[in-house]
């Protein structure tokens, strides 16, 4: 019975799949693409493991972390695995950057690694591109447990698992206890209020809590959705269709920022990701919101404040606790003509075991996407690193309530949330909160609205 | 070649005139060969797709349907709000930098044109920017610009022509545009000055020698010697450079990405956030075609006038 | 011979000399304070604005990294200089491939692109046929595509010829955004030389392309020059291109290598990366320096190469 929905199912991808091919090939009259899709017309029966084919060459792409380490260990378990089955693997990284239009030019010419990491909701953006993973994530929720709902809701598209939950970069308050003893804050607000008043005191140091909200690829959106939420805005409502910016929530929010702001926050608009780590090890401020980064270039490179450096959660809005972290998935190629062998390389990295040894050498930098992750030692063995995994749980993705999709990469890629803060905080905080409101609106109906 | 050939040449010349045009043709469209093969392979079918692609709803990995000109619709409406400010800044970004660079270049080639000691070396160092590979001084300067680290406001500040903390470069919409045409200003003068270098080896020597008899200032040379003559190269150099100007991507993207909030937003960077991260590639390839028909006009009257003296 | 000689001037023996020091000869009557002002405060000016990125660039290279960050004294001067970037970045990456590679790729796409483009540039420059001007033109208007979007389309074309993480890729497709400048830049050149110098050739029994070999090329050797420069330059930078078309470590240039092993997430390194952007670019613009005398002294060169 289960084999036979199985193969009912795999045959509609199938058909789906060489729809699709039919429309590129009638188009630019590439007869490849339907010999690259042969390994996947083979229907596998349910939950069976895949088998690395000998003598097969996977490429992997994804970004180069910020832990030089973590990346030479993924390197070693890979090529471990390749030697031990026959497999020629090679593992190439980029930065952030880079790894979008590579994917992109991947993905248009129907040719390139085997497996690409996806980072947010990319799995929406390049769903055909991206092989049915169902199986073998199954196999590792019998392994592993419940994924972790941010990870899946970006895996998972129209029900079908397009690429394995990989990692997630947990993103917490990184902050002086030395400057915040100095300013009478005797911990790290828990509250955006508080957060308010901590900024005041610590604006007498001389060393202010600092953010961005520029166009930073990543901490200018784990920073000020979170805000949006925990005042109860929201870009869009669950439909994923009606845009909701416009309400006296955002209004709220925003003029909480200010109000941070007027009393001693500072908010870059030119800030990208690097920038605040610099400032911080550069002493010139006392906490900014981050990757485990900076505390462990501190801990493990600079020496100087490691140990006036503790770390905290995300504070809470009116309307509860949010977060934002950067996630990271892997999919298995369309195109790669070895699909079976990368799921199963894919599977061994993810072994539980192996998946501890690189979290480990990682440092705290990332967290595992399921249940059996959660007990990670990396985050007990040094206490301060535990902020980092209370930011997992209250984490959403940008355009929530709505379900990821394609277009709310868009909203997200174009910087529409901290525009609209960005807007309303430039002169000292002081800027039109209307004004700002009805931009960030025009643009997401531009979006959303779109066919 | 002695005088006897040329003296009887007179009406040789004429007669051997009209043949050798005769045969230019076969010789022009030879000489194309190579060229016409290269970027045939390389460009044309690209190029079309481009135009292509601007006309359908494609996104990246889904073949999209024709759209007409709707693409162009969502753009000129202005329906995101942001593209008619990225137009502005385009022209802006192009114009001031184009101006800046054409007249810093003039001056350049006629300092490097001189006698003066170190000569080779001067050279080489007025080259470096042009040379450096931009990604990685495009960092270099952001980092110059960072107002923590800003060794610019370090100096400014030291020698007391403005006061601490300095000038916020990059965070404050007039600033972060200044900053980007300072960039790209420092980086494509090299390339002006260069070229007029070489096109003033090309004036013959003896016009100045004319000039100078003729009693002719400096200035009257550079006037009616130098630009005039100067003028085929010129006007290339200006053309190509304005192109590239306005489709100039890594700088703005590495310095400022848009921010702070769109305000040095141009459409090469907005047609990538579209086109590539947003996956909207047929709406990228739009926003990135939409002045084409402005440029081609453009390129026609240079090609117009670069015709026309003879 | 006699006859190239005889274009720069009527009378050749007259000319040797002047050519030699041409700008000299201005130079006797003006006084220092004259030639201080006219040439030298502008150049030192513009020398200053210059090189003070490279100066910086080159300091950074030389700190540690916790004095990268140390603004308490002058961030303009180095206390405790250390190779240990240098060190790293030639022993620790594959950059002596990288600087390879660039190379190769740069020399080779550069001497195709003139190739084309001086035959491209004489063909519409100088002879008449129909259809030059559009031909003209039409290798202009391509290069109005931006590379933004261009590249997605040319991946095709890349993987149908199998040239994938091959330098190949980056050689065939460099002259496609070389090859029309380099032909418009010559194209200005080549009107610049008087038509009647290459119509006495051919009245003297010289064939057209005898003629164009002969010289209006030996004519137009500082064009062709500065057109190699700029080409040899962008291919030198190029990224975008390079980023998409080469996989593997060994494979790639400067620009991608060292930006995808030197950027670490939201870290930089910037010690490594301003030694790899200095040694990446120095050594370049000696070999410039060279070039640049050369083509500045074309036109004596040519004149009695002839």
């Amino acid at each position: 019975m289960a084999q036979s929905s199985k193969r009912a199912k795999s045959g509609w991808s199938r058909r789906k799949f060489l729809q699709t091919a039919g429309v590129a090939v009638a188009t630019i009259a590439f007869p490849e693409i339907i010999i690259s899709c042969g390994p996947q017309s083979n229907p596998t029966p349910a939950a069976v493991i895949p088998k690395a084919r000998k003598g097969a060459s996977i490429r992997l792409l994804q970004w180069t972390s910020f832990v030089k380490q973590a990346d030479d260990e993924f390197k070693r378990q890979a090529a471990e695995w390749g030697a031990a089955n026959g497999v020629t693997v090679a593992i190439e990284t980029v930065t952030g950057d880079q790894l979008q239009p590579k994917t992109a030019a991947a993905v248009e010419a129907s040719s390139g690694p085997d497996i690409i990491q996806m980072q947010y909701a990319w799995p929406q953006l390049y769903t055909n591109s991206c092989v049915d993973l169902t199986n073998d994530v199954n196999i590792l929720i019998g392994k592993l447990g419940k994924p972790d709902p941010v990870n899946e809701a970006y895996c998972k598209v129209d029900g079908v698992w397009r690429a394995m939950p990989y990692t997630i970069v947990p993103n917490a308050w990184s902050y002086r206890t030395d400057y915040f003893g100095q300013a009478g804050v005797s911990s790290f607000p828990a509250t955006w209020d508080e957060f308010t008043i901590a900024a005041g005191k610590l604006k007498t140091t001389g060393k202010p809590i600092s953010q961005t909200d520029g166009h930073a690829y990543g901490d200018s959106l784990t920073m000020w959705n979170p805000v949006l939420w925990g005042f109860g805005g929201k870009e869009v409502n669950a439909d994923g269709k009606t845009v909701a910016i416009n309400s006296q929530e955002t209004r709220n929010a925003i003029k909480w920022a200010q109000g941070a702001v007027k009393a001693g926050f500072v908010v870059h608009p030119e800030w990208l990701d690097p920038d605040n780590n610099q400032a911080y090890h550069a002493d010139r401020i006392s906490a900014t919101l981050n990757g485990a980064s900076i505390y462990i270039r501190e801990k493990v490179e600079f020496h100087h404040y490691t140990d006036v450096t503790n770390n905290a959660p995300m504070p809470s809005g009116p309307k509860g606790t949010f977060a934002m972290n950067l996630i990271f998935n892997h999919a298995v190629m369309k195109w790669s003509p070895d699909v079976e062998t990368a799921r199963a390389m894919l599977l061994h990295l993810m072994d539980k075991d192996q998946y501890m040894k690189w979290t480990t050498i990682a440092g705290g930098y990332n967290a595992g996407p399921f249940d059996a992750f959660h007990n990670d030692p990396v985050f007990t063995t040094d206490p301060k690193l535990k902020a980092f995994q209370d930011v997992i749980a209250p984490g959403k993705w940008p355009g929530w309530p709505a379900a990821p999709s394609k277009k709310t990469a868009q909203s997200q890629t174009q910087f529409i949330v901290a525009d609209m803060f960005a807007k309303a905080l430039a002169n000292g905080g002081t800027g039109d909160i209307e004004a700002a409101v009805a931009a960030a609106e025009t643009s997401l109906k531009a979006i959303f609205e779109r066919p | 070649m002695g005088t006897a050939t040329r003296a009887d040449a007179v009406p040789v010349w004429h007669r051997r005139r009209v043949r050798i045009y005769d045969r230019e043709a076969p010789l022009g469209y030879l000489l194309l060969v190579p060229t016409l093969v290269i970027l045939g392979i390389f460009l044309l079918y690209p190029f079309l797709f481009g135009i292509w692609l601007s006309i359908t709803d494609s996104e990246l990995g889904n073949v999209g349907n024709f759209i007409g000109l709707g693409n162009y619709r969502f753009e000129f409406r202005n329906t995101d709000g942001v593209f008619y400010e990225a137009v502005v800044n385009t022209f802006l970004y192009t114009g001031v930098t184009t101006i800046f660079k054409l007249g810093l270049g003039l001056v350049m080639a006629l300092l490097l044109n001189q006698v003066f000691p170190f000569r080779r070396f001067v050279r080489a160092a007025l080259l470096l920017p042009y040379i450096i590979p931009t990604v990685l001084s495009y960092e270099a300067w952001r980092w110059m610009f960072d107002p923590t680290f800003s060794v610019i406001n370090w100096l400014l500040v030291n020698t007391h022509l403005v006061h601490y903390p300095g000038p916020n470069w990059l965070g404050v919409p007039a600033n972060a545009m200044a900053a980007l045409m300072i960039v790209n200003v420092w980086r494509g003068t090299p390339f002006y000055a260069i070229a007029f270098l070489a096109g003033m080896q090309v004036i013959p020597l003896d016009l100045y020698e004319a000039a100078r008899v003729d009693g002719a200032s400096r200035w009257q040379s550079f006037t009616s010697i130098t630009i005039p003559l100067l003028r085929p190269v010129l006007l290339v150099v200006l053309l190509l450079s304005t192109i590239l100007t306005f489709a100039d991507f890594q700088g703005p993207f590495v310095l400022t990405n848009g921010a702070p909030y769109n305000s040095t937003q141009l459409l090469s960077i907005w047609a990538y956030q579209w086109g590539i991260p947003g996956g909207a590639i047929g709406l990228g390839a739009a926003i990135s075609l939409v002045l084409f028909p402005l440029l081609t006009v453009v390129v026609a009257i240079v090609l117009f006038m670069l015709r026309r003296p003879e | 011979m006699a006859m190239q000689s005889s274009t720069r001037s009527g009378q050749p023996a007259v000319l040797g000399p002047r050519v030699r020091k041409p700008r000299n000869g201005r130079a006797i009557g003006d006084r220092f304070v004259g030639r201080a002002i006219r040439i030298y405060i502008p150049l030192l000016a513009l020398l200053a604005v210059t090189l003070f990125p490279f100066y910086w660039m080159a300091i950074t290279s030389f700190k540690s990294a916790s004095e990268l960050f140390d603004f308490s004294v002058s961030p303009l001067w180095v206390r405790e200089p250390t190779l240990f970037w240098y060190q790293d970045l030639l022993t620790k990456t594959n950059f002596p491939h990288w600087a390879f590679n660039t190379a190769l790729v740069a020399i080779v796409s550069t001497l195709i692109s003139l190739f084309c483009s001086v035959l491209a540039g004489y063909s519409l420059a100088r002879l008449r046929y129909r259809g030059a001007d559009s031909i003209g033109w039409g290798i202009f208007v391509t290069y109005l595509v931006p590379p933004t979007l261009l590249f997605l389309p040319l991946t095709f074309v890349i993987r149908e010829l199998h040239l994938f993480n091959n330098l190949w890729s980056l050689i065939l497709t460099y002259p496609t955004f070389l090859i029309p400048f380099c032909t418009w830049m010559l194209m200005g050149f080549f009107k610049g030389i008087p038509r009647e110098l290459e119509e006495a050739a051919l009245v003297d029994g010289a064939t057209r392309i005898q003629a164009m070999l002969r010289i209006a090329i030996p004519l137009a050797v500082p064009g062709i020059l500065a057109a190699a420069l700029f080409a040899f330059t962008l291919s030198w930078n190029e990224f975008l291109y390079s980023l998409i078309f080469l996989n593997d470590s060994l494979v790639k240039t400067i620009p991608v290598g060292v930006t995808q092993e030197l950027i670490h997430g939201d870290e930089f390194f910037w010690g490594e990366l301003m030694a790899a952007a200095l040694l990446g670019s120095v050594p370049v613009a000696v070999l410039y320096s060279f070039f640049v005398d050369y083509f500045v002294a074309g036109m004596t060169a040519g004149a009695v190469k002839g």
